[in-house]
């Protein structure tokens, strides 16, 4: 009798859940549905709710559009550069907030929640300015600097309590070894917190690759710019057809979706963790 | 005695590791941030922006804005889109952090397959929000079929600014089930059912125990979903570029088109630091509680 009550308790729990999945994500189910329309659907008088007539057209001539393939290389470019510059920075400072007693560690530490909270607005007048006299806007280099630093104090947050709760035997032993801190940090360090630096890899690298507001402001030309800050230039092209539209906002969401299915739970602790500190 | 001491080496080491992030912040953000302050104060625009001659003006770029009655607008939409966003996303992400909390089998994917919308591009979001609620678009299409007669969403800049807030709570929601989660998770099983014992009903336990023991985490939640809606900028931009007539422009997207499309590069940034500062009294709350948190 007991085991029943619980065994109905999980069954209407279960399909509540699916309820809410299904309510919750209909949206992206819209967004994909509309990219394989024709588009005598697209135009049609009555609004279909799955592709009567299912083509991969939208999507082959997103495809084949040379300024949407050299977009789509900004993108990942955005995306690796964002990923490169956080680890390089972002995860020895976790290492040394983390492992040393360093004294104004408060300061750091104040200066990286800080820098979480801070808008993008604040800084890109400046930014765009101090770029401009430094002659580099419009090379692939200005996004990603200024994405990453958001993306740096999200690593140093999220992996500094990683590095805290290391044994300390670990790099003791490394120490007895003959390693330096260097060596010890590269080679026993890293491979320990191995979790927490592959949040850190899936969130810089989809900073990059969400970013809009940086990329289109500090790149002018279509070519030298990512998905996200060409959308206006392919809405104007393509007008009202909707499914050539939808298959562009289907395609950048695909990487975090593959993300999301493979690394699913880097992503929710380190979400957690980088937000609300230790 | 050696606990005492750094764990992996001199201090001196600790420093080499953490001076380049730091160098980085203060050089990317600390200075341009100092410039954004001074260049508020000046008359930086589209003439002298390359060859200099701009001068120090003072407040005037402050009057001016607080004279302004688009900028009021402006400044005022944000408060409306932000604390609109907060109550619900908050509520209903509470409640689904209550419910997936239940432990049962799809819980745990149902959770993680929900926070897409949190992670996909905001400009993506924008222009679904765009077809959405276009006129003959999927939301009217919905009340057309339980009989109401939508309105044209976008077009009047009440009914806009609902579009937007719908679909920035549907970003926001996972975010505060994912945080307001493992709030829950540090809450002990033994507290309800001890409660339960003493013939306490749900509503009971909900508000003499899950919600004083969740102070902490919802108060930080709170902070923070402050911090991330009141800077919205994405969103806007895509879905309604601000209108129709500035209904749905806030300070970030105001900011933005003050700076680059009418090249007034100094009310820009005047505009950007009242944004800061409203973030950071914010901040401040947010900051103190934490460092209570570590004590």
């Amino acid at each position: 009798m007991f085991k029943s009550k619980e065994g109905r308790k999980e069954l209407i729990n279960s399909i509540i859940a699916i309820l809410i999945a299904i309510l919750f994500l209909f949206p992206i189910y819209w967004l994909v549905q509309i990219s394989f329309k024709s588009d005598s659907e697209t135009f049609g008088k009555i609004l279909t709710y799955f592709p009567h007539e299912f083509t991969v057209e939208p999507w082959l001539v997103n495809l084949t559009d040379p300024t949407f393939l050299m977009s789509l290389r900004n993108s990942f470019i955005n995306g690796f550069l964002t990923m490169g510059i956080a680890l390089l920075m972002g995860v020895p400072a976790a290492y040394g907030m983390g492992r040393f007693k360093v004294r104004g560690s408060h300061v750091f530490l104040l200066t990286f929640l800080v820098a979480q909270m801070l808008p993008a607005s604040l800084t890109l007048t400046p930014m765009y300015l101090i770029f401009n006299k430094l002659n580099i806007l419009g090379t692939h280099f200005t996004a990603p600097i200024a994405i990453a630093a958001a993306s740096i104090p999200f690593a140093v947050v999220t992996l500094r309590p990683y590095f805290k709760s290391v044994p300390k035997a670990l790099d003791e032993a490394a120490r007895l070894d003959g390693c330096g801190a260097l060596k010890s940090f590269l080679f026993v360090m890293i491979p320990a917190v191995k979790t927490g630096i592959i949040t850190i890899v899936v969130i810089s690298f989809l900073n990059g690759w969400n970013d809009l507001i940086y990329s289109m402001t500090f790149n002018v030309s279509a070519e030298m710019r990512p998905l996200t800050a060409n959308i206006y230039k392919f809405q104007n092209a393509y007008g009202t057809k909707w499914n050539c539209i939808m298959a562009y906002g289907t395609i950048l969401v695909i990487p975090v979706v593959l993300l999301f299915i493979f690394l699913q739970k880097y992503i929710v602790g380190g979400l957690v963790a980088g937000a609300v500190k230790d | 005695m050696k606990s005492k001491k750094a764990l992996s080496g001199g201090t001196k080491d600790g420093y080499i590791f953490i001076l380049p992030a730091f160098f980085y912040m203060l050089l990317v953000l600390g200075y341009p941030l100092v410039y954004n302050l001074v260049l508020s104060f000046k008359n930086v625009d589209v003439k002298n922006f390359t060859k200099g001659g701009s001068v120090f003006v003072g407040l005037e770029n402050y009057i001016h804005l607080f004279n302004d009655d688009t900028f009021l607008l402006v400044l005022r939409n944000t408060f409306i889109f932000t604390i609109a966003c907060l109550v619900f996303q908050f509520t209903i992400g509470f409640a689904f952090a209550m419910f997936f909390n239940q432990k049962f089998k799809v819980s745990g994917p149902i959770r993680g397959m929900i926070l897409v919308s949190y992670m996909m591009p905001m400009s993506v979001t924008g222009l679904l929000g765009k077809n959405i609620f276009a006129n003959d678009g999927l939301v009217n299409d919905l009340l057309s079929k339980i009989g109401i007669n939508g309105p044209e969403w976008l077009v009047t800049g009440a009914t806009a600014l609902i579009a937007v807030i719908i679909m920035n709570c549907w970003v926001g929601i996972p975010f505060n089930m994912l945080l307001l989660m493992s709030g829950l998770t540090s809450v002990s099983q033994d507290v309800y059912e001890s409660a339960s014992i003493d013939g306490a009903n749900w509503v009971e336990k909900f508000v003499f125990i899950t919600l004083p023991l969740m102070k902490g985490s919802i108060m930080a939640v709170l902070m923070l979903g402050f911090i991330y809606t009141f800077r919205a900028f994405d969103l806007m931009y895509i879905m309604t570029a601000g209108g129709p007539l500035n209904a749905t422009d806030v300070l970030g997207t105001y900011s933005y088109v003050r700076s680059f499309t009418q090249f007034e590069f100094s009310e820009g940034s005047a505009i950007a630091m009242v944004l800061f500062a409203c973030l950071f009294v914010i901040g401040l709350f947010y900051l103190r509680l934490l460092a209570k948190e570590d004590d």
